[in-house]
């Protein structure tokens, strides 16, 4: 193995791991805003690649222009999720855990369910579009374009989500809500409101991860569930609620299956994210940036 | 101003506070006295709407407030600042402050209650960029009001404000509730420590397990005999 694809292979590593990052962060986003842990995270990803694939191929966007109208849609579905499910099944008054995970484990299997019926379980890809296939030279290194911009949006959004967390009111009422979502009302604030706003948030950077993943990967009904799967495990990676610990937490995912991927046969490819999921979990529970 | 007419509020059956009316005046200190679990934190969850009373009706300016959703009850200009003061511990002391003014966001003389917070306790401006969790508990109190007063109340309510805090804080919060008052705004302030709160107030009313036991003038209640030995120790 000569030092140059070692470094290839970090490289093709890192660009994985900041989109990791993208997927985690909503689930860290949602879990850190009100202790709801949205099993449904990986279905959310699974629309938004249809959605990219649909616009695609029947309205002729390419998906790196469609990945703003997807995240909106998210967005906008996301909230619909909080309003219409998640915010009666948080006021159970028995096995309140429960009903929360089995609201949305149920909404999983149903939107799983749904798309197998009207999207046929085919295997669809998009061909052709700006970036798929192309890659690019830096310094030797060949970095397939669509994973390059998928690592540059990934990044852009964290910066974006930190200045909005830390720069406005909005921002400001997320971080309160965490805090206490018993006492915004206090000072005015509508926490319904705000849990809303937090699943639109979640939900929408998801779709942003899922539009650009279309260009690369099949998309098919169950697609979410391996994703989700890696999205769980760096979220508890990260420290579970924490915004910075997913984008780390991905980064480590995405360097971690790169080399495993180097020194094991390609099947076991996910068995170095498990160990050192394994290892974090014995030595620090809380995760490498929880808090709690 | 605010009108509580026969309020009942239970907690999973068990009535709290019963047939309960008070009444408070603009410009007035108001103190609600009595002993623990006389219902007096019952009574100011009740207005605030976290509570819904079983019956009876809440009329603040007028208008019914009994039913309203909390986050409500504080746009229609009621400030509660409850016993325990739910702070937003990690966050800072000046964004605790500027969430207060949350409702006011985008105009720009947002943060003008900000002078008088900062008149009435200096301590808050020397420790802005502190977390809130890292206050004494006098402190802690301070910016619960502070940050309540963000709000830009007509009534301000009080529940416990001396609780957990060492004394010589205590006089300094009571001293700040009059010149709240003096500045125009209104003050519901309920209170174990009967003395200090009869005192600032103009009127009051102690309760005793969920009734209004007496009301008048605080100067009429100093000086009635069973008050003197049931609650002051005298």
């Amino acid at each position: 193995m000569t030092a140059e694809t070692i470094i290839q292979s970090l490289a093709s590593g890192l660009l994985m791991g900041l989109l990791y990052g993208l997927i985690a962060v909503g689930l860290a986003l949602i879990f850190g805003l009100m202790d709801v842990v949205n099993f449904a995270h990986g279905e959310f990803l699974m629309i938004a690649m249809y959605a990219t694939f649909f616009l695609f191929a029947y309205v002729s966007i390419d998906p790196l222009l469609a990945a703003p109208l997807v995240a909106a849609g998210l967005f906008v579905f996301g909230a619909l999720v909080y309003l219409f499910v998640v915010r009666f099944a948080v006021r159970a008054k028995a096995n309140a855990g429960m009903v929360q995970i089995f609201s949305t484990f149920g909404l999983a299997i149903v939107m799983r369910g749904l798309a197998q019926f009207f999207f046929t379980p085919d295997y669809r890809s998009i061909a052709h579009s700006w970036l798929g296939g192309k890659t690019i030279s830096v310094a030797g290194i060949f970095l397939p374009e669509p994973q390059l911009v998928g690592a540059l949006v990934a990044i852009a959004a964290f910066i974006g989500l930190y200045f909005f967390i830390h720069r406005t009111d909005f921002g400001r009422a997320l971080e309160a809500t965490r805090e206490d979502a018993g006492a915004v009302a206090l000072v005015g604030i509508d926490k319904n409101r705000v849990f809303a706003l937090g699943w639109g948030l979640g939900a929408g950077l998801v779709g942003l991860a899922g539009a650009i993943m279309a260009v690369f990967f099949y998309i098919y009904p169950d697609v979410g569930a391996s994703f989700a799967l890696i999205a769980y495990v760096t979220v508890a990676l990260g420290g579970f609620g924490s915004v910075f610990g997913a984008f780390a937490g991905g980064i480590i995912v995405g360097l971690v299956e790169a080399t495993t991927a180097m020194i094991l046969p390609p099947s076991l490819k996910s068995v170095g994210v498990y160990a050192v999921y394994l290892l974090v979990v014995f030595i620090r529970p809380r995760g490498l940036f929880g808090s709690m | 101003m605010l009108s509580v007419r026969e309020v009942t509020t239970a907690y999973q059956g068990l009535v709290a506070i019963s047939s309960v009316s008070i009444e408070v005046t603009k410009g007035e200190i108001v103190c609600v006295a009595g002993a623990n679990g006389a219902g007096k934190s019952t009574l100011l969850k009740s207005i605030a709407g976290a509570e819904r009373p079983r019956s009876g009706t809440v009329t603040f300016d007028g208008s019914r407030i009994d039913g309203l959703a909390p986050h409500l009850v504080t746009a229609r200009g009621i400030a509660y600042v409850p016993e325990n003061r739910r702070l937003f511990p990690r966050l800072s002391v000046r964004d605790n402050l500027r969430l207060g003014s949350y409702l006011y966001r985008g105009q720009t003389d947002r943060e003008g209650p900000l002078d008088l917070v900062f008149k009435l306790f200096p301590r808050l401006q020397e420790r802005l960029e502190q977390r809130a969790e890292t206050l004494s508990g006098g402190e802690q109190q301070m910016l619960a009001i502070g940050r309540a007063l963000m709000t830009r109340p007509r009534l301000l309510m009080l529940d416990e404000p001396s609780q957990g805090i060492m004394p010589k804080l205590v006089d300094e919060i009571f001293a700040a509730v009059k010149r709240i008052r003096d500045t125009g705004m209104t003050v519901l302030i309920v209170e174990q420590r009967m003395a200090e709160c009869l005192e600032i107030a103009d009127r009051a009313y102690i309760l005793q397990t969920g009734r209004v036991l007496i009301a008048g003038p605080s100067a009429e209640i100093r000086v009635n005999q069973d008050v003197r030995k049931a609650y002051l120790g005298l």
